[in-house]
Order: C-alpha cells, then sequence, then structure tokens
C-alpha cells in the first residue's frame, strides 16, 4: 500500500516506536500508584517523555507538558477552560470540527470567523486585528490547515493576541513536528496537538502544552495523588490526567518525538513539502485537474488538496484504495474550511505524505490517478 | 546518618526535584510518601541525607521547586522541620 494519509494518522512508524510500544506492554504497570518497578518505569518514562516534548516545544517545565488521548481531546479541555457561555470568540475560517463543534456545545457563544482567502497571509492578519479590536474573549487559530496544507500566519496572529492580552488556543494538529513551535515565544494559552501524527506516536496519544493559569478538568477521577482531597489537584499535569495513562502510547509517543528531533522538524517539513509539490506537477498534467497549491511555498505544508472535474472525488478516493493508494477524500472532518474555499458541495481529494514517503510511491499514486481517467474507470 | 524527607506536589515534582539535586551532585531519591505524612492522602518525597538539606533547599528554590514540608526522620518517627 502506498500511504499518502498521514494528515489522518501516520501509519508508518518509527522502528523504536515499536518497539517501545510493546516493551511497555510487557513491563510497565500504571504510573503513581505502586512503589514496584514496573510503576517506577512508567513513571521514568511518562517523565522523560514530558521532558522530550517539553524540549521540542519551549515549554519551561514538564508539568506543563499534559498527555490526552488526541489533540481533539486537547482542544475540548482547552476550549471548554476558556470560552464560557456568552463568550465573544474569533477563528480562523480553517478550523477542524474538533474546535467548532466544542464551541457549538457551549451556549450564546458568539462566533466570529475570519474567512479570508486561500494563502492570503497578510489579509488574515488585518481581519484578525480588526476582529480583536473590537473585544473578543478568545481566539482559536489552526496552525496548519488539515484540508489545505495552508500554514496560516500564527505567530502574528499570537503577536495581536498577546498585545491585546487575549488567550489564544492553538491547534497544532497538522504541525506538531513539521513546523517550528514554541509555546513561550508564541504566548499561547494552550497549544493542542496529536500524538499520533507528526509526532510519530501510537494512536491514542496527544499532547496539550499549557500556559494558562485557569484550567477546567474535563474528567474528574483518580491521579495517585492528593486522595483525600475531593476536588482535583490544581497542581499540573495530574489536574488535567485523571484515570490511568495509556503508557504504551506514552512510550512510543516519547520514541516518536525523538525520531522528530534527531531527523529535525525543518528536515521533515522541507521532504513533506518537495513531495506535495512533485504529487501538484504530476496531477497538473492531467486534464481536469484543479489544485489548491500556495504559490509561496513556506506557505504550505506537505498537505495538498485536489479534484478532478467531472469526478466525484469520494469516488476517486475509493478507486485509489481499490489500488493501494490511501488518500482521503471528502470533507476532512472540516467543512468550515471547504466552505470557505468553496468546496463544501464536492470535497476534495487530499494527500498528505510524511517523513517515510518517497518520490517513487508519488510517482506511482500520480499513474494510477491518470491510469484511471484514462480508463474512465468508475465504481 | 540522619535522613529527611521533603515532599512534593506531584509525583512529576518530585521527578524534576530529583534531576535538579542529581545534578548537583546531591544524591537523593524520589519514592511515595509515608501515609503519615501525606495530608492529602498520597504524596511523592525526596529522600536524601539531612547534611544536604540546605543546599537542596537553596537549589530547589532556584528553580522554583519548593517542597511542601520537610520531615526528619528521629528514632523511627517524623518530624516537621522548617526551611
Amino acid at each position: 500500500m502506498i500511504y499518502l494519509d498521514a494528515g489522518a494518522t501516520t501509519l508508518e512508524k518509527p522502528a523504536s516506536v515499536r518497539h517501545a510500544v510493546e516493551k511497555a506492554v510487557r513491563t510497565m504497570s500504571s504510573p503513581g500508584r505502586g512503589s514496584y518497578p514496573a510503576s517506577r518505569l512508567a513513571e521514568e518514562t511518562a517523565f522523560t517523555c514530558r521532558m522530550e516534548a517539553a524540549e521540542l516545544f519551549g515549554v519551561s517545565s514538564p508539568e506543563r507538558v499534559v498527555f490526552t488521548q488526541n489533540a481533539t481531546h486537547s482542544l475540548n479541555i482547552a476550549i471548554k477552560s476558556l470560552v464560557k457561555p456568552g463568550s465573544r470568540v474569533v477563528i480562523s475560517g480553517y478550523e477542524h470540527n474538533a474546535v467548532t463543534r466544542p464551541l457549538c456545545a457551549i451556549p450564546r457563544v458568539e462566533r466570529v470567523i475570519v474567512d479570508t482567502p486561500l494563502f492570503c497571509s497578510e489579509q488574515m492578519v488585518e481581519e484578525f486585528q480588526k476582529a480583536i479590536e473590537q473585544g473578543v474573549d478568545v481566539v482559536i487559530c489552526n496552525h496548519v490547515s488539515n484540508v489545505f496544507g495552508y500554514r496560516q500566519p500564527v505567530e502574528e496572529i499570537a503577536a495581536l493576541c498577546r498585545k491585546a492580552d487575549v488567550p489564544l488556543i492553538v491547534d497544532a494538529s497538522q504541525s506538531a513536528g513539521i513546523v517550528p513551535i514554541h509555546l513561550e515565544h508564541l504566548g499561547a494559552a494552550f497549544i493542542a496537538m496529536p500524538g499520533h501524527k507528526g509526532l510519530y506516536g501510537p494512536q491514542g496519544t496527544g499532547l496539550l502544552l499549557c500556559n494558562c493559569e485557569h484550567i477546567q478538568p474535563l474528567l474528574e477521577g483518580g491521579t495517585g495523588s492528593a486522595s483525600r482531597q475531593q476536588a482535583m489537584p490544581k497542581e499540573l499535569p495530574d489536574r488535567l490526567e485523571a484515570g490511568t495513562h495509556n503508557m504504551p502510547g506514552i512510550a512510543g509517543l516519547m520514541e516518536g518525538i525523538r525520531f522528530v528531533r534527531s531527523v529535525g522538524v525543518e528536515q521533515i517539513a522541507r521532504h513533506e513539502r518537495a513531495l506535495a509539490r512533485y504529487a501538484a506537477q504530476k496531477l497538473q498534467e492531467l486534464p481536469g485537474a484543479k489544485l489548491w497549491l500556495a504559490e509561496r511555498e513556506t506557505e504550505q505544508t506537505g498537505v495538498l488538496s485536489f479534484m478532478i472535474e467531472g469526478r466525484d472525488c469520494q469516488e476517486l478516493g475509493e478507486l485509489l484504495a481499490q489500488r493501494g493508494v490511501a488518500v482521503r477524500a471528502g470533507l476532512h472532518c472540516a467543512p468550515l474550511a471547504h466552505r470557505t474555499v468553496g468546496t463544501l458541495e464536492t470535497g476534495t481529494v487530499r494527500l498528505s505524505p510524511s517523513a517515510f514517503n518517497t518520490k517513487t510511491q508519488i510517482d506511482q499514486f500520480a499513474e494510477e490517478v491518470s491510469d484511471i481517467l484514462r480508463k474512465n474507470v468508475r465504481l | 546518618m540522619e535522613r529527611c524527607l521533603m515532599i512534593a506536589r506531584s509525583v512529576t515534582q518530585a521527578q524534576r526535584m530529583a534531576r535538579v539535586l542529581e545534578q548537583s551532585g546531591i544524591l537523593c531519591r524520589w519514592l511515595k510518601a509515608p501515609s503519615v505524612l501525606s495530608s492529602n492522602g498520597c504524596s511523592y518525597a525526596i529522600d536524601l541525607e539531612e547534611k544536604y538539606l540546605a543546599k537542596a533547599l537553596l537549589l530547589l528554590e532556584q528553580n522554583r521547586l519548593a517542597p511542601l514540608q520537610i520531615y526528619k526522620k528521629v528514632n523511627g518517627d517524623y518530624e516537621e522541620v522548617s526551611p
């Protein structure tokens, strides 16, 4: 299979990740519960994973690196900590349902959507500035669009938020491990990310980087600490980590982060971007192909959306799957992004390579698309 | 040799405290604190020789890792010590 759906999850992981998961299943019990070696090993591993993440993401102390199940879990904690009923929230026009659905669930939230055109960063910053100047309680911004790979001007938006003293939540689902992120430089209140995409950890892992004092637990339960008190501990990470940890996941995530740090975020970004732009070049030769490609290379990561005129994108995705090519078609759980760009009715086909994909695989992908069109293959 | 226990806010804080102290050459270990010393139930502590206590507290203060309480082990019992 040619797997080009890293935007959903990275399927090929470094061997060290697989080994760490297997070892954890055999040797680690629950951290923070016992004094015996299996519990201590779990505690050490969890701590080391937090330290690795803190180093990668510019977090001053590992307590502020909270383990979650995925980016959706992280975003729910962040949003429900900061957004109260009746809040005014400014978001970009490229947000995922993991942001828009929690906002819809909070009563009387006024959403201001900055839906500027794709790859128009200067205009986006201006519109965010206007929206913030009109008064806002929270700003939420996707770092990289999961549909179009658009690297949004989060650094400039963060500067506006710092100046206005407005808390910022960054959704780093498609940027963690691919675009440099520094929590303290950005001054964001929260940065949410999955462990299982650009950080090459197992599914069932995520991180929430916290730089905020008003933190509401999403879950209450046992933390292995301060057990007599019935309120969740005030201290991080315990406040947000009720229940037994996913130690095989965390052990794998630790190795995934080490892999990213050893290869280098910039190197991974260059590789994925080059593959996406090469794919775009091949697709542009096909009749009826429409692509969303940034003129300025640095404004787009390795995520590329395309469609073929007259062809249903879900059908195309299905046909490619039958030929051993894994892409994702449809709305990508981001109807807002599709609405902003004008693809809500059709959806798109998205390819998103990882550090492990090759140019030869892109050639094969393009050949399959070409063959489907040439022979007019249908389901 | 006299030993002390410094109570931490969480296991993660205990791990950080141990790391700071070890990096400065102070032998210590982190462990679950005895129940009698955990007013809130279930806490972690740093165990070290009393002779290192003053230096340890200074280092921890500098790293914003001051313990919640400090106890000295005296004849099998624990006595709270002020920093």
